[in-house]
C-alpha cells in the first residue's frame, strides 16, 4: 500500500507545473478535453455501443448496404450487427466492434475505401456462425449447419449466400449501386434551435 | 478467531454463510443441470430409431428412420412431368430420333432405346428393356440396384462382374437407392461402387479424402460416367479417365487398349459406344466451375414446416424451378426455361447435323462395299467413322441435351461432324473408283418402324421373345427374392 502511493506522489511531483504555469495548464487541459467531447459528438461515438443501424450510417459509404437491407428480406428482423458481429458472448462482441469499427475509422478518415466493399474472412465467419444462430432449427437436419467460414475454405462445404446470393444486400456491389436510394444520413451538427437564430 | 466465536459476537455472519452457501449452492446445481441437459442433446442429436444393417438393401428400412428423404425418393415414381427434351417420362429416343436405329445397327441400342425415368423404376426398367434380351454380363447390375454393395461384399467385385445378368435376377430386386450413397450408421456420404475409386487411385488421388461438397457430385459420379467393361472374361467395370475426362483423351485411352463395343453392320466399323458421360461433360461446365455440385442443383433443400431436408426426389431441374434454380438465379420461370431450352435447342441443332452426317457415311460406306471394295480400302474412312460416331454418342447419350456444359458439347460435336464429313468424302473417291457416280440416297428413317426395318430387325419376334421370358422367369425371380428378404414384415 505505502510503495503504490509513493510512485503516485512522484508521478504528481513530475506532472505537476510550475506555479506561474498553472492557470495556462488548466485552461490548455480544459480546450482539449472540450474538443475531446467535441470530436465524440461530432463522431456520434456513443452510438457504437448500440445496435443501430444509423450508427452504420455514420459512414455515408456504408448507404448501399443500408439500403438494400431495409429494402430486404431482413429489414424487420435483423439489424447490422445481428449480423455482423458475433453474438457468442459479450466479451467477443465488443472486442470484435472494436477491432472492426477501428479499421472502418481509419479507412473512412484517410478515404481508403475501394469501390466494391468486400467483407474480409473475419467477417464471413462471424456472418456464417450468425446465419445459422438464427435459423439453427431450419438447418439442424442438414450438413450445411456443419459449414463454418473457415472449412469452406478447403471446400467442405458453401457458405449459406453462395446459393442464396439476392441476402441481404443485393447481388450488384459498389459504392454507387443505390444512387436514388433515400437513407438515414447525419444531420447537421448544428442543431436545429441554433439555425434558426443564425438565420435571422 | 474460530467462525463459532465470530457468529457468537456476531449472529448475523451466521445467516450471510447460510444465504451465502444457499445461492452457491443453487448456481452450481443450475450448472450441473445446464451440463446435463446438453449432454442429452448430443446423444439425442442423431438416433436410429431402429438401426441400419450393414448392407441393408431394402430402402423402406431406411425410410422408417428417414421418413422425409424415403417419402421424397419414392416419389421420383412420378412421371408426369415432361420438359421440352426430358423430364421424368420415359421416352423414346428410337421414335423421337429414328435416325439413332441406323447408328446402332448391329448393336441393341437399335432395338430399345429410352429415356431414362425415375431412380425407382431401375430394377422394373431394365428387367423389361429389350437390351437385355440380349445376354449381358452381371456388370450390367452395378449401377441398378442397392443389392449391388450387398452382393459385391459377398463375393468381391470380379466375381460380381464375371457372372451373367441372368444368374443374379433374383438377388438384385432393390431399385437405386439410400444404401448406394450413405452409410448406414452415420449417415456420411459414402462410395459404393469400386469403379469410381479404382478409377481415383489410377489417377493418384484418394476418393475418401474427397471433400463434402465434392462427394456431393461424386456419389453420382458413381454411375453418370462413360464407362466399359475390361476384358472378355473378366467384363470388370472400368471408367476410362486414365488419360483425361475429355472426349478426346478418353478416345485415346480407348485406341491405347483397342476397345470395340460392336461392329457396326453396315459400314462395318468398330464402334465405341459411349454411355452418358453426365460427371465428365458437367465438370467443364460453368457451374461446376462455380462450385455447385449435382445435389445443388437435383437435390436442393426443401423446406417442410421449419425443417430443411435434402430433397431426394432427383428429377429435372426444371420440375421444381422455384426450389433449384432459384435459389440462386432470381429471373422469373419463363425465362429460365427458355434460357435452358436455348441452350438445348443449339445443342439438338448441331447434334442432329453430326447424325445426318453419320448415317449418310454409313450408309456410303456400304454403298461401297456393295460396289466391290474390299475392307481393307475403305480403312482410313473406318477409323474417322469410328472416331465421329465416339464424338457424337459422346454427347448424345449425356443427359440434359448439353446443358450440363452446352459450349463443350457442341466444340465435341462438330469435331464429330468435320469427321464425318471427312470420311465421306474418302468414300466419295472409293465409290468413283468403283463406278458408283451417283449420290447414295439418304433413306426414309421418319419413324423408328421404317428404320429398324431398313436395318433388317423382326421388330415382332424380338418383342414376342422377351414378353415370353418376362412371363415366364420374371416370377421366379421375385419368388426367390421374396424368400430371402421378405416383405416389411420382419
Amino acid at each position: 500500500m505505502k510503495s503504490i502511493i509513493n510512485i503516485i506522489q512522484n508521478l504528481r511531483s513530475i506532472v505537476r507545473p510550475p506555479q506561474q504555469w498553472r492557470i495556462p495548464v488548466f485552461i490548455l487541459t480544459g480546450i482539449l478535453i472540450g474538443l475531446g467531447f467535441l470530436t465524440l459528438y461530432v463522431g456520434n461515438a456513443t452510438s457504437y455501443l448500440s445496435d443501430d443501424p444509423r450508427a452504420c450510417m455514420n459512414c455515408h459509404v456504408m448507404a448501399p448496404q443500408f439500403a438494400t437491407w431495409e429494402r430486404g428480406s431482413h429489414a424487420r428482423v435483423a439489424v447490422c450487427n445481428d449480423c455482423h458481429v458475433p453474438h457468442d458472448n459479450i466479451i467477443s462482441k465488443f472486442v470484435f466492434k472494436a477491432m472492426d469499427g477501428t479499421r472502418h475509422s481509419f479507412m473512412f478518415t484517410f478515404r481508403l475505401e475501394p469501390q466494391v466493399i468486400h467483407i474480409k474472412q473475419a467477417g464471413l465467419n462471424v456472418v456464417q456462425e450468425n446465419c445459422k444462430r438464427c435459423h439453427e432449427q431450419l438447418v439442424d437436419k442438414v450438413a450445411i449447419k456443419n459449414v463454418t467460414g473457415e472449412n469452406t475454405k478447403h471446400g467442405e462445404g458453401r457458405l449459406c449466400w453462395e446459393c442464396h446470393r439476392e441476402t441481404p444486400h443485393g447481388r450488384v456491389n459498389s459504392l454507387s449501386s443505390v444512387p436514388y436510394a433515400r437513407v438515414s444520413i447525419l444531420s447537421s451538427i448544428t442543431p436545429e434551435w441554433m439555425k434558426k437564430y443564425l438565420k435571422e | 478467531m474460530k467462525i463459532v466465536d465470530i457468529i457468537e459476537k456476531k449472529p448475523w455472519v451466521a445467516w450471510v454463510l447460510f444465504g451465502g452457501t444457499a445461492v452457491l449452492v443453487f448456481l452450481v446445481g443450475w450448472l450441473g443441470a445446464s451440463i446435463v441437459e446438453r449432454r442429452n442433446e448430443a446423444a439425442l442429436q442423431y438416433r436410429l430409431v431402429k438401426p441400419i444393417a450393414e448392407w441393408e438393401p431394402r430402402n423402406e428400412v431406411w425410410g422408417e428412420n428417414f421418413p422425409r428423404e424415403f417419402e421424397t425418393y419414392r416419389s421420383t415414381i412420378d412421371t408426369s412431368h415432361e420438359s421440352k427434351y426430358g423430364g421424368s417420362k420415359m421416352r423414346d429416343l428410337l421414335e423421337e430420333d429414328a435416325m439413332n436405329v441406323v447408328l446402332f445397327a448391329g448393336y441393341a441400342f437399335s432395338r430399345d432405346y429410352n429415356q431414362a425415368r425415375g431412380h425407382y423404376y431401375a430394377i422394373n426398367d431394365i428387367r423389361n428393356t429389350l437390351r437385355t434380351a440380349v445376354p449381358q454380363p452381371a456388370t450390367c447390375w452395378s449401377c441398378k440396384s442397392t443389392d449391388v454393395p450387398r452382393l459385391m461384399n459377398q463375393m468381391g467385385p470380379a466375381n460380381f462382374y464375371k457372372g451373367s445378368w441372368d444368374s443374379l435376377g433374383h438377388e438384385v430386386v432393390n431399385n437405386i437407392g439410400c444404401q448406394d450413397c450413405h452409410d448406414p450408421k452415420s449417415m456420411n456420404l459414402r462410395i459404393t461402387r469400386p469403379a469410381l475409386a479404382e478409377a481415383w487411385a489410377r489417377q493418384g488421388k484418394d476418393i475418401t479424402k474427397a471433400t463434402h461438397q465434392e462427394m456431393r457430385s461424386l456419389v453420382c459420379a458413381q454411375c453418370h460416367v462413360e464407362y466399359y467393361f475390361k476384358g472378355k472374361v473378366e467384363k470388370y467395370l472400368t471408367f476410362p479417365w486414365d488419360k483425361g475426362f475429355s472426349a478426346d483423351s478418353m478416345e485415346a485411352y480407348y485406341e491405347e487398349v483397342g476397345h470395340v463395343d460392336f461392329v457396326h453392320t453396315l459400314s462395318k466399323t468398330p464402334i465405341v459406344k459411349a454411355q452418358h458421360p453426365d460427371y465428365e461433360l458437367y465438370r467443364t461446365g460453368i457451374h461446376a466451375e462455380r462450385g455447385v455440385s449435382c445435389a445443388d442443383c437435383h437435390m436442393p433443400y426443401k423446406n417442410e414446416g421449419s425443417v430443411k431436408f435434402t430433397n431426394h426426389k432427383i428429377a429435372s431441374p426444371l420440375e421444381n424451378i422455384s426450389g433449384s434454380c432459384q435459389v440462386c438465379h432470381r429471373e422469373s420461370e419463363e425465362i429460365l426455361i427458355k434460357n435452358v431450352n436455348d441452350r438445348q435447342d443449339k445443342v439438338m441443332e448441331v447434334k442432329l447435323l453430326a447424325e445426318k452426317a453419320l448415317v449418310a457415311v454409313h450408309i456410303e460406306a456400304k454403298a461401297a462395299y456393295d460396289a466391290g471394295a474390299d475392307s481393307t480400302e475403305l480403312i482410313p474412312a473406318l477409323k474417322l467413322i469410328r472416331s465421329a460416331q465416339w464424338r457424337w454418342d459422346w454427347v448424345s447419350s449425356a443427359n440434359g441435351v448439353g446443358f450440363h456444359s452446352p459450349l463443350e458439347a457442341i466444340r465435341v460435336l462438330s469435331t464429330s461432324i468435320q469427321r464425318a464429313e471427312e470420311a465421306r468424302r474418302f468414300i466419295t473417291q472409293i465409290l468413283m473408283k468403283h463406278g458408283v457416280r451417283k449420290p447414295i440416297p439418304f433413306p426414309d428413317l421418319s419413324t423408328k418402324a421404317k428404320a429398324q426395318a431398313f436395318i433388317g430387325l423382326d421388330m415382332k419376334k424380338l418383342e414376342a421373345e422377351k414378353s415370353e421370358w418376362k412371363k415366364k422367369i420374371l416370377p421366379v425371380w421375385d419368388a426367390k427374392a421374396k424368400e430371402r428378404q421378405g416383405g416389411m414384415n420382419y
